[in-house]
């Protein structure tokens, strides 16, 4: 399975969040740092 | 996730946007954002498209998906990634934070 490497640039993605609003990481670049947090479920 | 929503004035203070993908569907996002007030952005992911993309690990013996955190900064590079190997191997707030700050310089 790829995974991310330290210091290499971070895959682009586009997904709508959930009050449907298209989020791509790539709009945030130049102008926000981003956490990406991967959760297993809402427990 | 409680304890990212105590820190999330720590995290925008030093504009970092807190982005959470889950394989959820939009419904139970909502549904858990109410329940929770999180402020974070909700990606629900039920196609798993950006968590294989991400490499997010998935053990069928612990019955579900590692949590993973990326920090990826203004210019779109990866700066901490970590990939839990358990429920409970998530870094701390004050290790990304301390991160946070060495980027923004």
């Amino acid at each position: 399975m790829p995974r991310v490497s330290l210091n290499q640039p971070a895959p682009d993605f586009s997904l709508p969040d959930f009050p449907g609003n298209n989020f791509s990481l790539s709009e945030l670049k130049g102008k926000k740092n981003v956490l990406q947090v991967f959760n297993r479920a809402f427990l | 996730m409680a304890q990212l929503r105590q820190d999330h004035e720590l995290f925008v203070n030093r504009d970092v946007v807190v982005v959470v993908v889950g394989p959820e569907d939009a419904d139970s996002f909502a549904a858990y954002w109410q329940k929770e007030a999180l402020p974070f952005i909700g990606l629900p992911d039920p196609k798993a498209s950006v968590l294989k993309l991400y490499g997010q690990e998935v053990n069928l013996f612990k019955l579900g998906r590692m949590p993973a955190q990326v920090l990826i900064d203004k210019e779109g590079i990866a700066r901490f990634v970590h990939y839990g190997h358990n429920m409970s191997d998530i870094p701390s707030n004050e290790e990304i934070l301390a991160l946070a700050d060495e980027i923004n310089v």
